[in-house]
């Protein structure tokens, strides 16, 4: 079992490895080098070590007939010289690099994993090690060594380490802050004990791309010192080959096929290196790849029926979404069905909770009100008509003027997005500038202040950075941001998740007194029932990308006809009433790309019958505005 | 309610170096992350310790389990101290004292399978060296946190699972070892509504099933209120006040557990409370406030608050709350014990 499962994520790799071109290309040049260098005496046609009778013709003779790259300076084959000389040179960069290797690893992580004094001494002994410069400190040590084959590896070895070290102690340093280790110590277990079981498995994805490239530098820097004239002279590698058609006269023969087979050489080795390495690397660290908030692209679809006209009795409406379904498209893959069929209406000063769990496609469904979709998302159907004007049907720079001046939006986790190189008060300066044009500086001062003002935060902090912010002052400081220009819908996403219950309470207060002093309409988006129960009028349920149900505030709360609304409100808990039994939802939500045939809460459904797993339910309208989707509440 | 204690915490301090001396500064300044703190944690019990970030509630729970060191105090487990334990000593205790932590997705390695998760504090302890016994207790221990059948769980990867089922196996990892006492950091505040009952229903269960104490650490009330037999709430490093559940909920003593307690919204429209909103932020546990702690933000301080330091004063059956104008009434006898 445990086999099959690291053949899978090892058969993952590979398929990721095989789409990376530039990785597959580089595998491929330095899958040639090894197999030429194991298998030169079949592919070599000459023997280089074999005495050669040589005349003067044979001297730099050119290419042609039985010597396809003509002969060196003692009449041998090049061709064979070069496919011989690959071993030296590989056998080198090989073994060089795991000395290399194995000294950075042990270091970086030592260093990394105990920190402190032990830390700190390996550390500065790299950057010693870093400033010394290589070439002339191996020059010297393979001079004093005499040049063997041994004397060279064992020289480049413990010369190239340093970036490893570096490389390694950061990245130990990452995991040893990971929950798991601190869990692992829990648990009792010992430094030797985290440092092979969780340290060095999490860090060995890097040893591996920086082995690739410690490989080509160690071919580099033999082939510098053989250049140099400090080299095995029973063992010729490309470096040697160079150095020899430099310094016999190749140069003043003309005869280039000396110098430029051994060059040619190096370089394959070093480009497929690199190559590999940079597709290890992409391979290895998925967060290369981009993800990019742009917009969303047109509608595909045909428009649908209208539903039916919404009584118009309590205050003007604002924004009357119909029908909206969003998906995303997958590489290789089925589409999501992020939302489908979302229908809802928010009235000027009303306040309306989006509640469900985390990727029920909340988020989405507010993003795509404002047409910020991620690149893979697609409007396929629908309408959002604010104030009379269809959003969906604007073009790019009408929508982009609507944003903020009308709806505007606090992202979730947004307070920790504040730039930490400006002031809050220049970046609430840059979000009234970028939609309002430039003003009198004056005029965006005294804007400002009111805007902190109005927020609760004291004018006077303007001039400080967000660093000196808490995180409810921050949260305030971005709500500053989206009323910069004085919006009449705000969307409020998570605005406060991660804030303590008091924060919470001072960010809900703020938020219900700058519906009343503005007649701000807001839109929560939350998994908080107990927020939603005392802030908003009107509640949207979604479950798996679809409406469960959509009911004034009371309604929701205490006649709920949707069975995952009843559901979720049992599994809630309430302090009002501590000795109620919480109940579990069973089972996990859908998966958006597979939904199921039926309704899509069916799995998990107590009050699930034969109907619900075949055909999907439609929203239904119970009474005035209240809508459920389930079978059970289908009109008769 | 006669308290056995299993655990009991007496001035329990941790301080953090925050900088030390320079050459503009003579003293050293400390961060008070745990001040002072005293309590007992009964067995079989379950006590939720409530506060809002920064109040000192995880450092206590490391403290207790030895992954840091004390500044001062005591802490006694089964009559024994085991305050200053390391080594062999200490790992001993991590066999009888276990942690949940708060984030499912952070505290599961993803190189291993379920398996080697459950099964690695047995090989740290070199318990069950026998495959077999192995394999059962690490089975027993799944089933035990709801993963069942384990055998499907066994070979796959913490990315392959749901949320839920990641903290389910950060529970059997803990359970694995058959602890006498498990400290739950937030095991449920990163999860969905509609997971967290089913957790904490799970860990109740354990605590029905195999009479293990519980020290709930929590920013929710309101989970603590559902899960726990007694309430301990702290403010910035020390304990205000500790009671009964019901008790504390209903007739709350200290003002900053009135505040808390109006402030946590409840999932009932209808139900429309005074709120009493704190206003500014804790401050900060390196300059601490003279006199009460809480002074700065309570709404009924007065002159005394920033002089002396409040005691704890019993202001009910096993309910204990650290307030000066608390012990006025005591000294009427509002509250004679």
């Amino acid at each position: 079992m445990q086999a099959t499962a690291a053949a899978t994520s090892f058969r993952g790799f590979w398929r990721k490895l095989q789409r990376n071109r530039m990785g597959l290309v580089g595998l491929v040049m330095l899958v040639t080098a090894v197999l030429v260098a194991l298998f030169a005496g079949a592919i070599a046609p000459y023997d280089p070590k074999d005495p050669v009778p040589i005349t003067i013709d044979d001297i730099y003779a050119a290419p042609g007939g039985e010597h396809l790259l003509g002969k060196d300076d003692a009449g041998k084959d090049v061709l064979s010289n070069f496919i011989y000389g690959s071993r030296v040179s590989l056998t080198v960069g090989f073994f060089a690099s795991f000395i290399s290797i194995f000294i950075g690893g042990v270091i970086g992580i030592v260093s990394g994993f105990y920190g402190g004094r032990v830390e700190n001494l390996l550390m500065r002994f790299t950057d010693i090690m870093l400033v010394i410069p290589d070439l002339p400190l191996a020059v010297v040590l393979v001079a004093l060594t005499r040049p063997r084959l041994s004397n060279i590896i064992f020289v480049i070895g413990i010369l190239g380490w340093t970036g490893t070290a570096r490389l390694v102690r950061s990245q130990t340093l990452a995991v040893k802050q990971r929950k798991f280790v601190l869990r692992a110590r829990a648990v009792g277990a010992g430094n030797w004990h985290i440092i092979r079981k969780h340290i060095f498995p999490l860090v060995l994805p890097l040893i591996v791309v920086n082995t690739v490239l410690v490989i080509s530098l160690a071919i580099l820097n033999e082939s510098t010192l053989s250049f140099l004239g400090l080299a095995d002279p029973t063992a010729v590698s490309w470096g040697q080959m160079l150095n020899y058609a430099f310094t016999r006269g190749a140069t003043s023969a003309g005869a280039w096929w000396a110098l430029v087979m051994p060059g040619f050489g190096i370089v394959w080795v070093v480009l497929g290196c690199t190559l590999l390495g940079h597709g290890l690397e992409q391979v290895l660290n998925p967060r290369l790849e981009s993800h990019h908030l742009s917009a969303a692209a047109p509608i595909t679809a045909a428009r649908t029926e209208r539903l039916a006209r919404r009584d118009l009795a309590r205050g003007p409406v604002l924004l009357d979404v119909r029908d909206l379904s969003v998906d995303f498209e997958v590489p290789e893959g089925l589409p999501v069905h992020a939302v489908e069929n979302v229908s809802f209406t928010l009235r000027e000063g009303e306040v309306l909770g989006l509640v469900g769990e985390s990727g029920c496609g909340k988020t989405t469904l507010m993003l795509s009100l404002m047409r910020l979709l991620p690149a893979a998302g697609r409007i396929l159907q629908g309408e959002v008509n604010y104030l009379g004007k269809d959003l969906l049907s604007l073009s790019e720079q009408e929508i982009a003027d609507m944003r903020w001046k009308e709806i505007a939006m606090v992202f979730q986790g947004a307070m920790n997005a504040l730039n930490p190189v400006h002031t809050v008060g220049d970046q609430i300066a840059e979000a009234i500038v970028r939609h309002q044009g430039a003003r009198s500086k004056a005029e965006l001062e005294e804007r400002i202040s009111e805007l902190l003002d109005l927020v609760g935060i004291g004018p006077e902090r303007k001039d400080q950075y967000p660093h000196q912010y808490s995180g409810g002052m921050r949260q305030r400081a971005m709500i500053a941001m989206a009323l910069s220009c004085l919006p009449k819908v705000l969307i409020a996403d998570e605005p406060t998740t991660a804030l303590d219950v008091m924060i919470q309470a001072q960010i809900l207060e703020l938020m219900s007194k700058l519906r009343e002093q503005l007649g701000l309409a807001i839109i929560f988006v939350t998994h908080d029932l107990g927020v939603v129960a005392e802030m908003c009028d009107s509640v949207l349920v979604m479950y798996g990308g679809v409406t469960a149900e959509y009911a004034s505030v009371d309604t929701i709360y205490n006649v709920p006809k949707h069975p995952y609304t009843q559901e979720l409100l049992k599994a809630f808990p309430d302090l009002s009433r501590p000795s109620e039994k919480l109940v579990a939802i069973p089972g996990y939500p859908p998966r958006l790309d597979v939904p199921p045939p039926g309704c899509r809460f069916a799995p998990r459904c107590p009050l699930v019958f034969e109907r619900c797993n075949l055909e999907q339910p439609r929203v239904h309208r119970l009474n005035g505005d209240h809508l459920a989707s389930c079978h059970l509440v289908e009109p008769k | 309610m006669s308290m056995d204690p299993i655990i009991s915490v007496k001035g329990l301090r941790k301080l953090f170096p925050a900088g030390g001396t320079s050459f503009w500064r003579s003293r050293a300044r400390f961060v008070h992350a745990v001040d002072e703190v005293t309590f007992e944690l009964g067995r079989g019990e379950v006590l939720a310790l409530v506060g809002e970030s920064g109040c000192g509630k995880s450092t206590l729970a490391l403290t207790l389990m030895g992954l840091e060191r004390p500044t001062g105090g005591q802490i006694v487990y089964e009559g024994q101290d085991v305050t200053h334990l390391s080594g062999t000593g200490l790992k001993e205790l991590r066999r009888h004292i276990q942690m949940i932590f708060q984030d499912p997705y952070e505290s599961l390695n993803p190189m291993m399978t379920i398996g080697e998760i459950v099964a690695e504090p047995l090989a740290v302890h070199r318990l069950a060296s026998n495959a077999d016994t192995r394999a059962q207790r690490v089975q027993q221990a799944l089933e035990d946190a709801g993963l069942r059948p384990a055998q499907a769980f066994l070979g796959r990867y913490p990315h392959e699972l749901s949320g839920g089922q990641r903290q389910r196996v950060v529970i059997a990892s803990a359970l694995v070892l058959e602890p006498i006492v498990l400290l739950a950091d937030e095991p449920v505040s990163m999860l969905d509504v509609s997971i967290r009952a089913e957790i904490l229903n799970v860990l109740v269960e354990l605590r029905q099933k195999r009479g293990i104490s519980i020290l709930f650490i929590t920013h929710d009330l309101s989970t603590a209120a559902y899960f726990a037999d007694r309430i301990a709430v702290m403010y910035l490093g020390r304990v205000v006040e500790i009671g009964p559940t019901e008790q504390v909920l209903k007739r709350p003593r200290h003002p900053y557990t009135k505040a808390l307690l109006s402030v946590v919204p409840v999932p009932n429209p209808r139900l429309r409370r005074e709120r009493i909103i704190l206003q500014g932020e804790t401050p900060n546990p390196i300059d601490l406030p003279s006199g009460c702690r809480f002074h700065p933000r309570c709404p009924l301080a007065e002159a005394r608050c920033r002089e002396v330091d409040p005691a704890f004063v019993i202001v009910g059956d096993e309910h204990k709350a650290a307030c000066l104008l608390l012990s006025q009434d005591a000294e009427r006898a509002e509250f004679v014990v």
